[in-house]
């Protein structure tokens, strides 16, 4: 038998050992004694997870083409039918004063509140229960703990750890996330939490849940999220899109309502983001959420209450 | 390579290092990126420590699964408090090498001890998670994680055990060099095993 008292030792010795690393770890918290023992693996991991990613990316995107190719093809008619729309929204642009302002408003307003920006690509991925990312981007790139990540569609999460040439991000939808929300248009905030690894908890479309502070404040399916920005900036700054309310849940008897939001980006397949180096010089509110499209000409039935969109628009004609 | 060099130690101890580090990146690169019905992905780390394990006995099991852990602990994207993995992949370690003595009568070992370490491995992580308190651990979370991940450890297995033999087996060849190179799996397995009492 392989079960020798030398094996038992040594299993002894190593349990302990672990047990001894994991206790000095957790009471440790955020100043932990062997933060040491990350920034090694981070020195020496990183430039191997950079040359890895590098190799294997082709191979990545060739499984991402096969799984996605019925999505892709969705997507493609999807986006023709957009452009057609588009078109006529333009035609149609052209002799609307009050869209054209719109529009201007809306391009004055990302120039003003425009967020200081690296580019930055995702590496790898974190196991087991954890939802983290690392990216190919530093502190040599000026990359700092708790700054924002953001993709071209919506907020990705916030930068956990850097090490030289690596940053690790704790993306939004993992279960020790918590962001401090507001609902579009209006002042109501509260916090969106992650749901475990991609969704995992139950339910891959709406990997977040929002949970409002004011229990009387009204809540639509269909509302969007933006960010509300942290005290100092930090880790979150105002105004990124986080996603929109798909579903809500009216516990019997409870006070706190819960609403699931399907997020802007798209966790299932980050590849490209951005860690934001500066903030805006104000907070840019509800600007750089997408321009709401217009309602289809036959709107089918639907969870969500048309009056709401009607009253949404007809606001912003008379802001406009 | 087709003359194979004496086994050493050193020489030992340094195929299984390179091949836990190959397995660790490719584990964060490209396993855990893979978009998998469900986002589970395959613990291609923890196959590699059972397989070392089973070749090898327990005692090259405590010591692999233990380093293994150890480094998945610091490697970059993990968040987690250090010691955890280290923790989890030192007693899979343990118990699938006890299970090497068992290679010679079945062939099926090697399937049950992976799909034993990984129901063992995520069950005594989120054991760990849920006494820290880490949100992640809930039981919602647990309860749809833990089938997924035994379910595509044991299909990723043949392959993981595969490549982790292919790479160990040089050492193996000066061992018995009188052995049917291309013997079968199973005949393979037994093989590998009777050296594991060495140790």
């Amino acid at each position: 038998m392989n079960d020798t008292r030398r094996t038992r030792s040594v299993l002894g010795v190593l349990i302990v050992a672990a047990l001894v690393l994991i206790t000095v770890d957790y009471r440790g918290g955020e100043n932990s004694p062997l933060r040491g023992l990350r920034d090694v693996g981070a020195a020496v991991f990183g430039p191997v997870e950079r040359a890895s990613a590098a190799v294997v990316r082709p191979v990545g995107n060739t499984f991402d083409a096969i799984t996605d190719a019925p999505d892709q093809r969705r997507r493609a008619e999807k986006l023709e039918r957009e452009n057609q729309r588009l078109r006529e929204q333009i035609r149609a642009g052209a002799i609307d004063a009050g869209r054209a302002r719109q529009l201007d408003r809306l391009l004055g307003t990302a120039g003003i509140g425009g967020y200081k920006i690296v580019a930055a690509q995702v590496i790898s991925a974190g196991q087991g229960f954890e939802d983290t990312v690392t990216l190919d981007v530093g502190s040599s790139s000026g990359v700092r703990r708790d700054m924002t990540v953001m993709s071209a569609d919506g907020l990705v999460g916030r930068v956990t750890r850097v090490g030289p040439a690596t940053a690790t991000v704790l993306l939004a939808t993992d279960a020790a996330s918590s962001v401090g929300a507001r609902l579009e248009d209006t002042k109501e905030i509260g916090i969106v939490t992650g749901r475990g690894r991609r969704g995992l908890g139950d339910g891959g479309g709406t990997p977040m849940k929002f949970q409002l502070l004011n229990a009387n404040a009204t809540l639509k399916v269909g509302q969007r999220l933006v960010t509300l920005g942290s005290q100092g900036d930090s880790p979150y700054v105002p105004g990124v899109p986080i996603g929109v309310v798909e579903r809500i849940d009216r516990p019997e008897g409870g006070l706190s309502r819960t609403a699931y939001v399907r997020p802007f980006a798209r966790f299932t397949s980050l590849d490209v983001v951005a860690v934001v180096v500066a903030p805006p010089k104000s907070d840019p509110r509800d600007a750089v959420l997408p321009p709401r499209p217009a309602p289809p000409p036959s709107p089918s039935p639907s969870v969500s209450p048309s009056p709401h969109k009607k009253t949404v628009k007809a606001k912003r004609k008379r802001e406009g | 390579m087709l003359n194979a060099p004496e086994p050493t130690p050193a020489g030992r101890h340094l195929t299984a290092a390179l091949v836990l580090v190959v397995a660790l990146v490719l584990q964060v690169s490209v396993a855990n990126r893979l978009p998998l019905p469900g986002a589970v992905t395959p613990d291609l780390v923890l196959l590699t420590v059972v397989a070392l394990a089973l070749v090898n006995g327990s005692l090259t099991g405590v010591v692999v699964g233990f380093c293994a852990g150890l480094a998945a602990d610091i490697i970059p994207p993990a968040d987690h408090t250090i010691g955890r993995y280290a923790l989890v992949y030192c007693i899979i370690g343990y118990v699938c090498g006890m299970a090497s003595a068992e290679m010679d009568r079945k062939s099926v070992v090697p399937f049950l001890a992976v799909a034993v370490g990984a129901l063992a491995g995520t069950t005594v992580y989120a054991l760990t998670g849920a006494l820290l308190g880490d949100p992640r651990a809930s039981w919602t979370i647990v309860a749809r994680m833990v089938p997924l991940q035994v379910f595509y450890d044991v299909v990723a297995s043949p392959f993981v055990v595969w490549a982790v033999l292919r790479v160990t087996r040089r050492y193996e060849r000066a061992d018995r060099a009188s052995r049917d190179r291309f013997a079968l799996p199973a005949a393979k397995y037994r093989a590998m095993s009777g050296r594991g009492t060495g140790l």
